[in-house]
């Protein structure tokens, strides 16, 4: 048994927050936040972000990344997370392992290296708004092109007409993944092998270029100056497939992006709480440390105990996915629920027991907050978490025959 | 990462698991069973269950073989907790001397007290029990009063023991007691081992709110023990008291986690019956305890490596009470909610016999007192782990 990160892992963790505290601190971060009209993305941090590997932990070795896993990411997510950094590693993250799933090899072989060494910015456009996660969630279609060949090998090309929203990083990015329906595709998707329970339309994975004909980027103000979100609109946009993808390849992504998502969520909630805990050791009222009363101490005491639970499941959802366990789909829906919940209450008890400096623009708590607010609900929020729980808890365990019986 | 057990802790499962199949008689996995047995006749049942799995090596599963323990991993007894969850095999009749009296012995008793005090205590030939809190000394265990007067070779222990676990049962009794007249708080304590078969000891039975009797109370008048039966020395037993305590740092919660996924799912499944499964408001709630549930699992795995690799736990122990204590609670308010407006009814509920939930749920209210309140875990989160100010 060793339910724990490799020292390797925990170096890779430490080199992250080490780099940030030397070079990307909070300050630097309240630039990005305060500059709304700014694209977000700081290029000194993006050039280091690529020079120190972190875009190339999921890259196989072949295409010049360091071929670990999800779990590996899990520790740069939750690094990340901790230093409310700004940026698209993880929209750039999710884009690649979209082209290492379901790539051709010339898709990846394109991609992939460029994606590793930081010098392609890429996001992922999977769901329309105010929709779910997942093949239903999917608001845009893709329509065969005229005189294009379909279905060999190499990549058809698509052409993409709908909408996804929100988009991070999407004016930035020079690749997009962009889910779309197939209808009457769904052999399609039994033909990847994937086995796609999404209904009767088959979802494919695009790659669209942003600058091409009928692709139109509108940005969306933020609350969370930490990142920069824009809605997505298709006009006959076209792109090319990616010929393994499927709505199970789909939901495999969404899966990626909520374990990330879940690490960067308990990397925000461990944060905010050291933070706390460090203000409440020194404010003094009535003559005394604040946190020396146990109103403050109890709370506190709980919330340890609710982000340490976070990063336990986020770690063990991250090995879910890298060992392919048999209760991956429950882990990953806990993972995300309860780290949402433990960074929404570490963050808000962050402007609570800072009292009404918390709550002040000037101090760092809003950053904290507004990204936890965010991540909330990326990639689903708790309760279609918890309904996703429910369905393989409640609806699996066998009726009591005799008792049911009885009825 | 690595979360499977070694070749030899399987072949371990599989051994515990087949002996269970033969030897656990298959009524007692009827859930509700144990309610039938009237007290003493089930705590005889479980107390020869005991010397079996002892006669047959499943007892003291991570012990040194020269206590009569097994000799196995941290990883064998894991799965030893879990199997006999699973298996719903009675719990210990023994537990406090087990988790707690055998390991300080081993730890610092004397040569005499390891070799006369551990085995028989393994198998269940001596019960013993814990003799710490007093009415007016509960999560304030330092201002204990019990008194002990040196008298020739004996101490003679006056005073009264209370929420004694198993006092009615126990043979003897490891009790804290103020050995130094007009010493305070934690100074002058000594840690005796009391025999509780005479005539100056009186335990009488206390009767829980869940109508059970599993706790007791203990009176001293005059009763006698030779100031040789002393654990850590005279005068040095809160030392050997916070020693003894830090024993139950080793508990992972995996045999927690065990039992109350069980819970889960007969909660769910009494759902069913009732026809609310499919109500929204209710999945989202049993779905937030299930949450909470594998989180205790995945700590489980956590507590379980660290134990692998000899780290003490210390303070992080209350970390894992608080998160097991308090879930089960919460899971059987969602089962209050679950009953609804049958909460009360003690009869079947739409022919579905519910006491063992029932007495489970009541039950629940005790967890987050016993064995440090929760309110005392979230102090040391505060202070020890946190390091907030006192």
């Amino acid at each position: 048994m060793f339910f724990a990160l490799t020292d390797e892992q925990r170096a890779l963790g430490d080199t992250v927050r080490d780099f940030l505290a030397d070079r990307f601190d909070l300050t630097a971060v309240r630039a990005v936040f305060e500059d709304a009209a700014g694209d977000g993305h700081p290029t000194e941090l993006w050039k280091a972000v690529g020079e120190q590997g972190w875009l190339a932990v999921c890259v196989p070795e072949e295409y010049d990344g360091l071929g670990l896993g999800i779990l590996d990411a899990h520790v740069v997510a939750r690094a990340l997370g901790a230093g409310v950094v700004p940026g698209p590693w993880l929209s750039t993250v999710l884009a690649g392992e979209a082209v290492r799933l379901a790539g051709s090899e010339a898709q990846r072989a394109e991609l992939l290296p460029r994606i590793a060494a930081g010098d392609l910015a890429a996001t992922v456009a999977l769901r329309g708004a105010g929709r779910g996660w997942g093949a239903d969630g999917v608001t845009v279609s893709a329509a065969p092109v005229a005189g294009e060949p379909a279905g060999e090998a190499g990549s058809a090309v698509g052409a993409l007409t709908g909408a996804a929203s929100p988009v991070e990083y999407l004016a930035v990015a020079g690749l997009v993944v962009v889910a779309a329906t197939e209808p009457g595709t769904a052999a399609g998707a039994a033909e990847t092998g994937a086995g796609s329970a999404a209904g009767s339309a088959g979802i494919g994975l695009y790659l669209v270029d942003p600058q091409a004909a009928g692709v139109t980027v509108e940005p969306l103000t933020s609350y969370d100056g930490t990142t920069r979100l824009a809605a997505l609109k298709l006009e006959g946009a076209h792109a090319r497939r990616l010929p393994g993808s499927s709505a199970a390849v789909l939901e495999d992504l969404v899966r990626r992006g909520a374990v990330l998502t879940s690490a960067d969520l308990a990397g925000i909630a461990r944060e905010a709480l050291t933070r706390t805990v460090r203000y409440d050791q020194e404010r003094i009222q009535f003559g005394r440390p604040v946190g020396s009363f146990q109103a403050l101490k109890h709370h506190l005491a709980d919330l340890h105990v609710a982000v340490t639970m976070a990063e336990h499941a986020a770690m063990y959802a991250a090995y879910a996915i890298d060992a392919e366990l048999d209760d991956l789909l429950l882990a990953v829906a806990v993972a995300k629920a309860k780290a949402s919940q433990a960074a929404r209450d570490a963050t808000a008890a962050m402007i609570q027991y800072h009292g009404g400096i918390g709550y002040t623009w000037e101090h760092e708590t809003h950053f904290f907050y507004k990204r936890a607010r965010r991540l909330y609900g990326a990639f689903g929020d708790p309760p279609s978490h918890l309904e996703r729980v429910a369905a393989l808890t409640i609806d699996t365990v066998a009726a009591p025959d005799s008792a049911a019986a009885a009825v | 990462m690595d979360l499977t057990f070694s070749a030899a802790e399987e072949a371990f499962r599989a051994d515990l698991r087949g002996w269970l199949a033969d030897n656990l008689p298959s009524a007692w996995r009827e859930p509700g069973f144990w309610a039938t047995v009237p007290d003493a006749e089930a705590f005889e049942l479980r107390r020869e269950w005991e010397r079996r799995k002892f006669d047959a090596g499943f007892a003291g599963i991570d012990w040194p073989t020269e206590f009569g323990g097994r000799g196995g991993t941290p990883g064998m007894k894991a799965i030893y907790d879990e199997e006999m969850a699973h298996a719903r095999a009675p719990s210990t009749v023994n537990s406090l001397g087990l988790a707690f009296l055998a390991p300080t012995i081993m730890a610092i008793g004397s040569e005499e007290q390891k070799r006369e005090i551990i085995r028989p205590l393994l198998r269940c030939d001596v019960i013993w029990c814990q003799g710490f809190s007093e009415p007016d000394a509960g999560s304030d265990l330092a201002a204990l009063r019990a008194s002990g007067v040196a008298d020739g070779e004996d101490i003679v222990v006056n005073g009264q023991k209370v929420w004694t676990t198993n006092a009615i049962h126990a043979d003897r009794i490891f009790a804290l007691v103020r050995t130094e007249p007009g010493s305070q708080r934690h100074r002058g304590i000594s840690m005796l081992l009391i025999d509780m078969h005479q005539d100056g000891v009186e335990a009488r039975p206390l009767r829980q709110m869940s109508g059970a009797t599993e706790f007791g109370e203990v009176f001293f008048t005059n009763a006698r023990v030779p100031a040789t039966e002393c654990l850590g020395g005279l005068g040095n037993g809160w030392a050997t008291a916070m020693l003894l305590l830090s024993f139950e740092r080793g508990a992972s919660g995996i045999l927690q986690y065990t039992s109350f996924r069980r819970a889960y799912d007969e909660i769910v499944r009494a759902a069913r019956v009732l026809g609310r499964d499919q109500e929204p408001v209710l999945r989202q709630e049993l779905a937030q305890r299930l949450v909470e549930l594998e989180c205790l699992r995945y700590h489980a795995m956590h507590v379980l490596t660290r134990v692998e690799q000899g780290a003490d736990l210390g303070s992080e122990s209350s970390m894992t009470k608080l998160q097991w204590s308090e879930t089960y609670q919460d899971l059987f308010e969602t089962f209050d909610n679950l009953l609804g407006s049958d909460i009360a009814i003690g009869s079947p509920v739409a022919g579905l016999d519910l006491t063992a939930l029932q007495a489970e749920g009541f039950w629940s209210r005790s967890v987050t007192i016993w064995g440090g309140s929760s309110q005392v875990q979230r102090n040391i989160v505060a202070e020890r782990v946190l390091g907030l100010p006192r």
